[in-house]
């Protein structure tokens, strides 16, 4: 499945049987684009990984998924619908929450926050809903802190809670920037474990990650980007020395990372 | 000494308050450059104002213990402790609750005022303070008694010397207070010693404006500098001379209209902090307005080098330009005059014409708007919509995008209209290396390297090829070797094939 460079442009067939179908998709915010012709079909029920150095565009072709930034060229669909229809399937974990965390909330509030499109702006939340946070809330690991308000948390707590929010929104498609930075080794494993229970319901999850030493472990499928998509598969595959070299332009880090996934896997 | 006491008793009554109000304006303007930089407008405000229930309690407290009427000492220990006391308390309520600077201020500062009003307006106490309120509110600079202008003299020469002699902890303190922190600058005590100073200019500053414009003496002059200089030592400096301008022009204009000196004063310095604003060279509105205007948008120039391209090497009117680019006259004039300081064109009267670089410039455009349209068509975009897209896309036109829409579109040759799409002169140029497959028909080049695809047709290094006509909807290259053998390359065999252009 890695993307050729010599292949003609091909016409989409029937897009609807994948969680998410990009088509010749080019983003750009200047004269440089930021995505450029990026074309991929995620099937659903799978957890991906996305990678590429710096600035490559990840966040970009998440934002481009969620229907934030309008393409100069191409489309996004999931499951077979412009992006623009889709906003009550997809839920999404930004890279770094910018939120007041002096705001008067709780732990649970905020979990409940992911019900709040599911219901009219009049109607309060209903018992259920609060049930569906505290099932989230569970699920990261966070139910003792239920009550607290939202500051008085580490970041990887606060990181934790934004995905429990994410997970209460039961959103077939799950889209995270980032979540492992900065983390530690526990809230690590209670996020990637969640991140498989998701996968495993059925449910699409799209996962920003600048680790290539854990992306083999972490993820089903990778996705190396940069402007434009290198390549597209199972972790072995992506993970070829010399394509990496060729994105990451031979930062040798990089390469003892791999390195040292290669030994440990 | 005749002629001064002549003097004095002629302009007595002027030159008095015109020393004070100097005096006052340098000290505040001065000190008001920190208070600006640290965002603490507000807490002057808030000290200015809680300083009336800290004249109150210092002038009960004197009379009620010595039995004197100490207005001056009231005063000046009352509205010290004042301001210590508003600093610790909003200090506290951050610290301690959860509640932000904004509101503590704004709780501590009415309440401390509203206590002292509280207090005067009981009988009982009201009737032992002989204290001017109203003094106090308007501020009165023509009648200053010897005592106050020396306490002036000293608090300016005081908060000066502060400013002088702690220049660089001020100055880091409020640009960077962790840093300062981390190199054992004592933070804390430095805000201390700023809210005295503050303290200390309010109770000069009543003199002139009273305890409601004080503020605006502090703040005015220092924002006004603010918009005018980039550096802490000028704005300082500028400062003092906007706030004593300020003060003497409004001393006239009271003077003249028989108007209050403190809100003429304040009128003034609000005045010139207007004219500031819109007319500052660098972060005023008409500089900033002018700025916008003048950029002139990268795309406009480059829709004025394909408008011109489009005339083959003739020269244009600009007339004709600005009927085929669609935006402000003037802008495509602005636009013109660019391109010609940087080369691209050359302008004769009303005629545009490319130079040689404007030239390569408007055909690397063209290139790029051929190459999208022929893209956006391969990707199944509806035909009418073609032309308008790829105008925008155009302007997406870095080398790295250009060659790789290029490639992915197997190099064409023509767009979706038949118009050829020029080859790119710096990717095949004399001295560099490049695949075959950017060849055009009748091209001469010679083999520099031949790849694995390409090496059942039998080149060798130093042959030279002829390229011939693309055939098979441009998927089929053919290559003419010296002895007329024509050679047939798909893509992927053609770029296997690395050459050089000959003479
Ligand atoms: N809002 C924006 N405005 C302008 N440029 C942007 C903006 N967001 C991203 N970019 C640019 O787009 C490119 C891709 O950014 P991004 O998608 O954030 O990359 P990544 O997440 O892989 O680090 C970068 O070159 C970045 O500078
Ligand atoms: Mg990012």
């Amino acid at each position: 499945m890695i993307a050729k460079n010599k292949t003609r442009i091909q016409l989409p067939g029937d897009q609807s049987n994948f969680a998410i179908a990009v088509q010749h998709l080019t983003v750009s915010y200047g004269p440089v684009p930021a995505l450029l012709d990026i074309s991929v079909q995620v099937p659903s029920g799978k957890l991906v990984g996305v990678i590429g150095p710096n600035g490559s565009g990840k966040s970009t072709f998440i934002k481009s998924i969620l229907g934030f930034v309008k393409p100069d060229v191409g489309k996004v669909e999931l499951f077979g619908e412009d992006t623009s229809h889709t906003k009550d399937r997809v839920a999404y974990v930004p890279q770094r929450g910018t939120v007041d965390w002096d705001f008067p909330i709780t732990v649970r509030e905020v979990a409940a926050m992911g019900r709040y499109g599911k219901r009219r702006w009049w109607q309060d939340l209903k018992k259920e809903d609060y049930a569906a946070a505290d099932e989230a809330l569970e699920k990261v690991r966070m139910s003792e802190f239920s009550t607290r308000q939202i500051g008085q948390l580490s970041g990887g707590q606060q990181q934790r809670v934004f995905m429990a929010r994410a997970l209460t929104q039961n959103a077939d498609v799950l889209l995270l920037d980032e979540p492992f930075a900065g983390v530690d080794a526990a809230t690590e494993r209670a996020i990637l474990d969640v991140l498989h229970e998701t996968k495993e319901n059925g449910k699409t999850v799209v996962v920003v990650h600048h680790d290539l030493a854990t992306a083999a472990e972490f993820f089903d499928l990778l996705l190396l980007l940069k402007q434009r998509l290198f390549a597209f598969g199972p972790p072995r595959q992506v993970l070829d020395p010399e394509l990496l070299a060729d994105v990451y332009e031979g930062n040798l880090r990089v390469f003892a990372d791999l390195a040292q996934s290669m030994r440990s896997s | 000494m005749d002629w001064l006491e002549g003097l004095q008793l002629d302009y007595g009554h002027v030159i008095r308050p015109l020393i004070v109000g100097t005096l006052v304006s340098i000290v505040c303007s001065v000190l008001g450059c920190f208070i600006v930089l640290r965002k603490m407008s507000f807490l002057a405000d808030a000290i200015a104002h809680s300083m009336l229930a800290g004249v109150i309690a210092g002038y009960l407290l004197i009379k009620i213990t010595l039995g004197r009427e100490a207005e001056l000492g009231a005063l000046l220990i009352g509205a010290l402790l004042a301001g210590i006391v508003t600093v610790a308390m909003v200090g506290f309520v951050t610290r301690f609750s959860r509640i932000k600077q904004d509101t503590a201020i704004g709780i501590m500062y009415t309440g401390l005022f509203a206590l002292g009003a509280f207090v005067i307006s009981i009988k009982y106490f009201g009737s032992m303070i002989h204290v001017d309120i109203y003094h106090y509110i308007l501020g009165n600079v023509l009648s200053v008694p010897d005592e106050e202008l020396w306490l002036l003299a000293i608090v300016t020469s005081v908060v000066l010397s502060v400013v002088i002699l702690f220049y660089r902890p001020l100055q880091l303190t409020s640009f960077d207070p962790i840093m300062a922190a981390s190199i054992g600058i004592p933070v804390l005590a430095v805000e201390y010693l700023l809210t005295v100073c503050t303290s200390l200019v309010v109770v000069s500053g009543v003199q002139i404006a009273g305890v409601i414009l004080v503020v605006a003496l502090i703040i005015t002059p220092a924002a006004t500098a603010y918009l005018l200089s980039d550096r802490l030592d000028r704005m300082i400096f500028l400062s003092a001379i906007i706030g004593v301008f300020g003060f003497w022009l409004g001393f006239a204009l009271a003077t003249f209209a028989g108007a209050s000196p403190g809100a003429s004063v304040v009128v003034t310095m609000t005045f010139i902090f207007l004219l500031t604003m819109t007319f500052a060279p660098r972060y005023g509105l008409i500089a900033d307005w002018i700025r916008k205007s003048s950029t002139i948008p990268q795309e406009i120039m480059e829709d004025v080098l394909g408008a011109v391209l489009r005339a083959q090497g003739k020269s244009v009117p600009i007339s004709e330009i600005e009927r085929t680019v669609t935006t402000r006259n003037m802008k495509i004039r602005q636009a013109i005059t660019m391109l010609g300081r940087q080369d691209l064109v050359d302008v004769d009267h009303d005629q545009v014409c490319l130079t040689e670089a404007g030239e390569i410039e408007a055909n690397r455009l063209v290139r790029a708007h051929r190459l999208w349209e022929t893209y956006l068509e391969q990707t199944g975009t509806p035909e009418k919509e073609l032309h308008n897209k790829a105008h925008k896309l155009e302007h997406i036109s870095d080398q790295a995008t250009v060659e790789y829409l290029d490639d992915v579109l197997g190099h064409p040759i023509s767009d979706p209209h038949g118009s050829v799409i020029p080859a790119d002169a710096s990717q095949i140029g004399p001295d560099r290396e490049f695949v075959s497959s950017l060849l055009r028909e009748g091209n001469r080049a010679s083999v520099q390297r031949v790849g694995a695809l390409a090496d059942s047709f039998g080149f060798k290094p130093g042959d030279t090829i002829t390229m011939g006509k693309r055939s098979d909807g441009g998927r089929t290259w053919t290559l003419i070797a010296e002895d007329g053998r024509e050679l047939k390359l798909d893509h992927e065999q053609a770029d296997s094939l690395v050459v050089r252009m000959t003479p």
